[in-house]
């Protein structure tokens, strides 16, 4: 079960006088219990309740299910015009957050059994794949937001972002010096570095962390080199290279930031599509069912 | 000639700092190395970059000393020659010069251009969302694509379509893309309306109608008249109930409608027969709404099904046969003398007529079932018993012989075959001549005759013909029509079964007697049909596990046309032809 580590919620505790409650436990899982009743209800009325000549989304459970389904799906897309209203009370977002997850599972129950089971290449079908993608999305930002924000604060080692940013500009300020006095080819490194927008990896790379054009990382391998071949001279260069290193570091946390972040996110770069995708193929799938009605 | 030289810097805040410096010299070099008259701290400027050199006749020449060239007014140059007294702007790197004319000194204004990446939000460059497609256009795509796709382009090309009304099944639908609202395939008997949506549901927002359905299936038969079936049909559920007077305020036709039994896209199968419980749903309380039907209540054949009704002749002379429970031990009075047991005994005398008859003859050994009883061409069932064809051959009615020929009564038709007989007597006999003249008695042309023609009358005489011990009491009992002796008038029905369809073929693997007890048939009085009990041995109920068949309603009784079994052309009918796979098949 996702849930809020016991330290974190003792550390809450401390400091608050008041217990945090995640709104996956929220009012003693309340909503989970209701949302379970209400699949375990439904799968045993599927289960008991003969439909003939076999079950289906058009008999008279199969429109229940599909009725109860909708309207369901409807209420939990409206979480995201709920979360834009700042209110308090039995309806707190919390409450209303803690149903959200908790019911959008039990549709995996509910339209399923709606399906009764008849899956095709049809807009009826496209419908519950793309309720199921939902769901399968929302199930992973759930883990994600229990998971990984403390590995995000780990990372910023009490830095905020602006730091970050504001360090790599230092460092970056001490390379344009270091490097002024480089030939021409060694320079052009150090400016191509330089000139890499830290935020134009583009969507995978952000997810993965692997930049394959990082110029950074590009100099610092011809400056290793030159710098086995250390010798007086070459003092420039061999603090041109500490630089890269210290550059490298620095971008290292900032793209790690940037990675949980994105991990942290990606998963409503598909659950928000995918709910209005899905509402307009409800529309298709219950205006078509009543169009061509059998 | 001097050079003023100006350089602009911009603080953080936004706030100029100007510095000015005046370089007396013809050549000015600019680079990035410290010894420069102007150092630009720009790693993409060179070490030694340019040189700005005055020329004659006020004109500057810039000229590039490194690999590198410089770009002038926008141009990318090696060598350039300029009036300051029009202005240029030299770009190196980040920064700009802008050279003119002031006062007869050439004047420099060193600025940097801005780079971008300043402008950025740290905070907001962290966030996911710049580098994805953003979620709002993702979303108005996905949606606009949807509703084109599975609403817009079916409703589209269904409104403007052009109406068929014929049953050509062959044609292709007109509406564009509503394969995609199909819930599964068609039965494979509808195979051929697999894209042709529009043939069946014909209306928008119009539940498919019986109508619809009767464009190719004309005939089919009401099971009973709408009201009556409407009184007979058991209250719906609860459920059930709701969803029928929701869809009837939406003009669904109703409970009756061929859809509700019938139900489509349930992928590519034989059309499954409707199941046991749409029967039961009726029949299991059916005396309880129809308070006046003779049939009884059926739900399941194994556990609740009546007695057999056969339809036979109970009395001699009947018009009709009457339909009577097997269970009521009925005797049947079709008019004939036949005792099975006879003609089945192996020993007897008819074995050993059968046996003389010979293998020419369609015998050569005792007598078996199908020696008299024919199979009909479909071998669902037998042909009636036709005394020419499968009995004379033993029970012959030649009375008289004439060269190789011998004269049968006439079978059927009794005045007939009273004139014939009354005819032998009189006819001229065979004369019988022996080539020897005696005296006393001539005959025409002086020959000798005398009639030694068969005693006829002893043998097969009127009187004898319908008596008892006459020929046609062999097998008919005695009568008399009007004034004269006559047989009882044979009845044997042509089906025992009205309602139910029994397919002998199908049971084949069969001996006949295994249901007919045909060999200690004593009388023709015998009702030697099968009752309830003896079907039951391997055919129960749908559901029943046990059974060696399975059976529902479907398999013996037709529900669009009570009075007979199934068509021929029924699906279920067709069931053998799958296991009698062909040779080559195997």
């Amino acid at each position: 079960m996702v849930s809020l580590p016991e330290s974190k919620v003792d550390f809450h505790g401390t400091r608050r006088g008041a217990e945090h409650e995640s709104f996956l436990t929220h009012r003693g899982m309340r909503w989970a219990k209701i949302a379970g009743g209400l699949s375990f209800v439904l799968f045993l009325g599927y289960l008991l309740i003969d439909q003939e000549p076999r079950p289906n989304g058009g008999s008279w459970y199969g429109y229940t299910l599909g009725t109860i389904g909708l309207g369901l799906i409807v209420w939990l897309s409206l979480l995201g015009v709920r979360k834009r209203r700042i209110n308090e009370g039995h309806w707190s977002l919390k409450a209303w957050t803690s149903a959200h997850v908790f019911l959008g599972l039990s549709l995996v129950v509910i339209g399923t059994l709606h399906t009764g089971f008849q899956l095709g290449w049809n807009v009826h079908t496209l419908a519950w794949a793309l309720m199921m993608l939902v769901i399968a999305s929302g199930i992973y930002g759930v883990v994600v937001y229990a998971t990984l924000p403390e590995r995000l604060s780990a990372n910023r080692k009490q830095m905020t972002r602006g730091q970050m940013v504001e360090a790599l500009a230092t460092i970056d300020r001490q390379l344009e010096q270091a490097a002024q006095p480089l030939p021409r080819d060694e320079a052009d490194l150090v400016i191509a570095a330089l000139e890499q927008n830290v935020f134009a990896g583009g969507g995978w790379a952000r997810l993965t962390g692997r930049y394959r054009h990082c110029a950074t990382a590009r100099a610092l391998t011809a400056f290793r080199e030159d710098f086995r071949a250390a010798s007086d001279q070459q003092a420039p260069k061999a603090r041109v290279s500490a630089l890269l290193r210290t550059r490298s570091a620095q971008l290292a946390q900032i793209r790690l930031q940037m990675r949980l972040k994105a991990l942290l996110e990606v998963w409503l770069f598909i659950h928000i599509p995918a709910t209005i995708a899905l509402l307009t193929a409800l529309l298709a799938h219950v205006i078509s069912v009543f169009y061509y009605w059998g | 000639m001097a050079f003023l030289i100006r350089t602009i810097d911009q603080t953080a805040s936004g706030r100029e700092i100007v510095r000015e410096s005046v370089v007396d010299k013809d050549t000015l070099s600019i680079g990035r190395a410290a010894e420069n008259d102007i150092h630009l701290s720009d790693l993409a400027v060179e070490q030694h970059h340019v040189t700005i050199a005055a020329a004659t006749g006020e004109k500057l020449d810039i000229k590039a000393i490194s690999r590198l060239g410089f770009e002038i007014n926008g141009r990318l140059e090696k060598a350039a020659s300029i009036d300051p007294a029009q202005g240029a702007e030299l770009a190196l790197g980040s920064s700009r010069l802008a050279i003119s004319q002031n006062n007869g000194q050439v004047m420099l204004i060193i600025t940097k251009a801005v780079s971008g990446e300043d402008a950025v939000d740290a905070k907001r460059s962290f966030a996911l969302a710049g580098t994805l497609p953003a979620k709002r256009a993702m979303s108005w795509g996905l949606a606009a694509a949807i509703l084109f796709t599975f609403l817009a382009v079916p409703i589209a090309s269904h409104l403007t379509r052009e109406r068929i009304t014929t049953d050509d099944v062959d044609r292709a639908g007109q509406v564009d893309f509503d394969g995609s609202w199909s819930t599964g395939k068609l039965s494979l008997a509808h195979h051929s309306l697999e894209d042709n949506c529009e043939a069946c549901h014909v209306d928008a927002f119009v539940s498919v109608r019986d109508e619809a359905c009767l464009t190719c299936h004309e005939d089919i038969g009401d099971h009973a008249e709408a009201p009556r079936l409407a009184d007979g049909r058991a209250p719906h559920e609860f459920g059930e109930g709701f969803q029928w007077a929701v869809a009837g305020m939406f003009g669904k036709e109703g409970p009756g409608a061929c859809t509700t039994c019938h139900t489509e896209h349930e992928g590519p199968t034989r059309m499954e027969p409707a199941s046991q419980l749409f029967c039961a749903d009726c029949h299991d309380t059916l005396d309880t709404r129809l308070t006046d039907t003779t049939l009884a209540n059926a739900s399941d054949f194994g556990k609740t099904h009546p007695e057999f009704k056969a339809a036979i002749f109970t009395e001699f002379r009947q018009q009709e046969p009457r339909r009577i429970s097997l269970g009521d031990r009925p005797r049947e009075r079709n008019g004939l003398k036949f005792p099975h047991d006879v003609h089945l005994d192996p020993q007897g005398g008819v074995a050993r007529m059968a046996i003389r008859l010979g293998r020419g003859a369609g015998y050569g050994s005792a007598l078996a079932c199908k020696d008299c009883h024919e199979a009909t061409s479909d071998r669902v069932s037998f042909e009636p018993i036709d005394m020419e064809a499968n009995c004379e051959s033993c029970h012959s009615l030649a009375y008289d012989q004439v060269g190789g020929t011998f004269r049968t009564l006439h079978h059927g038709d009794v005045d007939q075959m009273l004139a014939d007989l009354r005819a032998m007597d009189r006819s001229p006999r065979r004369p019988v001549v022996t080539g020897r003249s005696r005296p006393e008695r001539y005959a025409r042309g002086g020959l000798y005759y005398s009639n030694f023609g068969p005693p006829g009358r002893s043998l097969v005489g009127i009187d004898r013909a319908l008596a008892p011990g006459g020929v046609c009491g062999e097998c008919h009992l005695p009568a008399t029509s009007g004034n004269r002796l006559d047989v009882m008038p044979v009845n044997l029905p042509d089906r025992y079964f009205a309602h139910g369809g029994f397919d002998h073929h199908a049971h084949r693997q069969e001996e006949c007697s295994t249901c007919h007890e045909a060999e200690s048939s004593k009388v023709s009085s015998d009702v030697l049909l099968p009752d309830l009990a003896s079907c039951r041995e391997c055919h129960q109920g749908e559901t029943a596990i046990e059974a060696e068949v399975p059976s529902s309603c479907a398999m013996c009784h037709s529900y669009h046309r009570p009075g007979t079994p199934m068509p021929q052309d029924h699906p279920d009918n067709r069931r053998s032809e799958i296991a009698n796979l062909g040779p080559e098949a195997r």
